[in-house]
Formats: structure tokens, C-alpha cells, sequence
């Protein structure tokens, strides 16, 4: 029986390998006309890449690079004859999963994220709210250390059973994180993002991101999308959006994303981004799979 | 409380040395106990996390990762051989390492 493949996209970029690169231009890719590609789209005139430059460590410039190297790279799997069964996107991975999927062209998926970022923007621009990680406590319980204190702060990812992501204002996920601190947890840290994603207080952007979406060009998908808000099977057109508005304003797991995959009989996922965070998170995820950088191919 | 002898810290030793060379995809030669996990290695804490899973198990360890984590937010490590002296101490100590 042959392989059953997964296309897993990124969401932000914490670490390169520094050899994203290096993979694209052996597979004749330029991550710089893509780059290009969007600035043409957006009006905004995106420097050239390369691995230090400050410029893409700003939140929105930072999701159109790891957008572009998603595509680039899966574009690369593409003219290699490898094709997914399944694709699933980690919170703002999913542009780049809509794309390989076939449901947005390249230019559409970087309008999405640039609408997205400019819809919530009010937020962001506060400085008043941020996110993250604590590794080594479990669900419970952070759940019983927000609850204690009331915090404006809430898990909205389950990364692997040892591994979560909070949102929320950034002085409560601050406390939340010296909390945890306290309580026994290994590592925490804060994010370098000023948006509170996936929390409570992004609800009230579903209704205008959904208008938003009613006046794109979006199609059904080609390969099917796994919803990291509910887990189902997405491909249908209306399905899509309301999976966009998901994951923008809801919370995600991947923990459970991981798991449909692999009870879906994936058993080779290929990270299709820069770094190797989602080959990191995977390693408390049990099952009959392998996950390969790309870089590895 | 497991008493530590010789035979103990080369095993450890070799089960930590084999897991990184692995997980690095790397030669076992080319880590030393003056390696430095994050800067050398790119280790995380979920690597950490599961080395532990490792010995609870090798060694039927009876601790919470929550005590492991109280202690290493004190007692910090850098290098291999660090990694390699706290893993012993909890086999010796296990929940009671906070005690020390």
C-alpha cells in the first residue's frame, strides 16, 4: 500500500533552518519573485529576503514571508510529482493550505492575510494584547490557573499534551506566564505578536471578515483542508469561508488536527514552511507517521 | 531514593548522547558534554521533555514534570553534561529533588 501524504503549512516564522533557501533554488524557485508577486498585489514594496532582514520580523510583513516561502515550497513538492491527500494549516497557515489545496490562487491568499491583519489591526496597534507558549504543564492545569484570577488571558491552542498557546491582554498573559512559571512549567514565553489570535476578543471581527469573504474569488478546495477549529473535513466553497472565520476568531487545536490525520491513515506529512516548529510540536504526538522538514527531501 | 553508581551515569550518558545524535541527525562523535543543547544542538524543551519520558519509564521514576520544572527553572542547564547530572539526580531523588 502506498504512502498517504499530508501537506502541514506553518503559521509564523520563530527560527530558520537557513536552509529554506538553498531547497527552493535547487528546485528552480525564487522566494523573491513571489515576494514580488505580492507586493504587486498589495502595493506595498517587499525588500528582498534574506534570513536577517529586520524588515519581516514586523507581524504583517512576518505572515507574507512565511505565506510566500509556504507556497513556494509546496509549489516545490508539486513539481516533484508529490501530491497530498490531506492538508491542514497551523492558525495562520491556513492561506498557504488554501492555496496548495487549489481553493485561492497566490495573489488571493495574500489579500486574505493583508484583510485579515488590517481588520483587526485596531487591536494589534494597541500594544495591549499578545500571546504565549507554556510548555510542561498540562491543559488543566493553566485552565485552573486563568480561572483563579479571573485572567483576560485563555488557551487557544493545544500544540501536543505538554505544549499550549495563550492569548489574551498582554499584562494578563504575562501573569499567566509567571504563574505558570511558578506552577512547574519548563518553558514559557511570550510571542512576538501584538494580536490576540484565536481568542474572545477577536469575535467581533467574524461578521465583517465573512462579508470580506463573500467578495473574493475563493473555490472549493481540490484536496481536502482538516479544520484545526473542528477537525472536519473542509471543501466545500461555504465551508471554506466559514473555516476562515474559524480559525481567525475562534480557537484552534492541533493536537486534535494531528490526530484526525493520522487516524485518517496519513503516515507521511511534509512541513511545508520555514523552520521546523510543527516537526517540534509533533514530538508528543504518537502515531504510525513520519513529518520531514522539507529541507530533508 | 535509587543509588547512582558508575554503571548509571554511562548509561544515562549514552541514552542522552544517542537521543540528541538522533534527534539532530547527527554523529554521536560530534556531541561532547561541553555541548551546549540550545546553541550547538537546537534543542527545545520538548526535547527535554521527552528525554525525561525516557527515564521515567527506563527506570520507573516516580515524579511529576511539575516538580522536574520547578527545579530546572533554579538550577538551569546549558551543556550535555549538565543535562547528563540533572537526569541522575532525578533518578536518585525523584519527587524529593526539590528538596536538595
Amino acid at each position: 500500500m502506498g504512502n498517504k501524504i499530508a501537506f502541514l503549512f506553518p503559521a509564523f516564522i520563530t527560527d530558520f533552518t537557513e536552509k529554506e533557501v538553498e531547497f527552493l533554488q535547487k528546485n528552480s524557485i525564487d522566494i523573491n519573485q513571489y515576494l514580488s508577486r505580492i507586493s504587486n498585489t498589495l502595493s506595498i514594496e517587499f525588500p528582498g529576503f534574506f534570513y536577517d532582514n529586520k524588515y519581516f520580523r514586523e507581524e504583517l510583513n512576518s505572515q507574507i514571508l512565511a505565506y510566500a516561502i509556504s507556497c513556494a515550497m509546496s509549489d516545490a513538492l508539486f513539481s516533484k510529482g508529490l501530491f497530498p491527500n490531506l492538508i491542514a494549516g497551523y492558525s495562520m497557515g491556513i492561506y498557504a493550505s488554501l492555496y496548495a489545496s487549489g481553493s485561492v490562487n497566490f495573489e488571493t491568499g495574500a489579500e486574505l492575510i493583508y484583510k485579515a491583519y488590517n481588520l483587526v489591526k485596531e487591536l494589534t496597534e494597541t500594544g495591549k494584547y499578545g500571546m504565549g507558549a507554556i510548555i510542561g504543564l498540562a491543559y488543566n492545569d493553566i485552565e485552573r490557573l486563568t480561572q483563579a484570577k479571573s485572567y483576560h488571558a485563555e488557551i487557544i491552542n493545544v500544540n501536543n499534551e505538554h505544549s499550549m498557546v495563550i492569548a489574551g491582554t498582554k499584562k494578563d498573559v504575562r501573569e499567566l506566564l509567571e504563574k505558570s512559571t511558578d506552577e512547574g512549567a519548563l518553558t514559557t514565553a511570550e510571542l512576538t505578536v501584538n494580536t490576540p489570535y484565536h481568542s474572545k476578543f477577536l469575535l467581533k471581527y467574524s461578521e465583517p471578515f465573512r462579508k470580506y469573504l463573500n467578495k473574493i474569488q475563493i473555490k472549493n478546495a481540490e484536496i481536502p483542508i482538516i479544520s484545526t477549529y473542528n477537525q472536519r473535513e473542509v471543501v466545500q466553497l461555504e465551508e471554506i469561508k466559514s473555516e476562515l472565520v474559524f480559525n481567525l476568531t475562534q480557537k484552534i487545536n492541533w493536537y486534535n488536527t494531528m490526530q484526525k490525520l493520522i487516524n485518517l491513515g496519513i503516515n507521511e506529512m511534509f512541513e511545508c514552511g520555514a523552520g521546523k516548529d510543527l516537526k517540534k510540536i509533533s514530538r508528543f504526538i504518537k502515531g504510525d507517521y513520519k513529518l520531514k522538514s522539507i529541507h530533508k527531501i | 531514593m535509587a543509588q547512582i553508581t558508575d554503571k548509571t551515569r554511562e548509561e544515562v550518558k549514552e541514552i542522552v548522547l544517542d537521543f540528541f545524535a538522533e534527534e539532530c541527525e547527527i554523529d554521536v562523535e560530534e556531541i561532547s558534554e561541553e555541548s551546549n543543547i540550545i546553541s550547538d544542538l537546537d534543542g527545545d524543551s520538548l526535547m527535554f521533555l521527552e528525554l525525561i519520558e525516557i527515564f521515567k519509564k527506563k527506570y520507573n521514576l516516580n515524579i511529576e514534570l511539575k516538580t522536574i520544572g520547578k527545579y530546572a527553572v533554579k538550577n538551569p542547564v546549558k551543556t550535555i553534561g549538565e543535562l547528563i547530572d540533572m537526569q541522575l539526580l532525578i533518578i536518585e531523588h525523584e519527587n524529593n529533588i526539590l528538596d536538595l
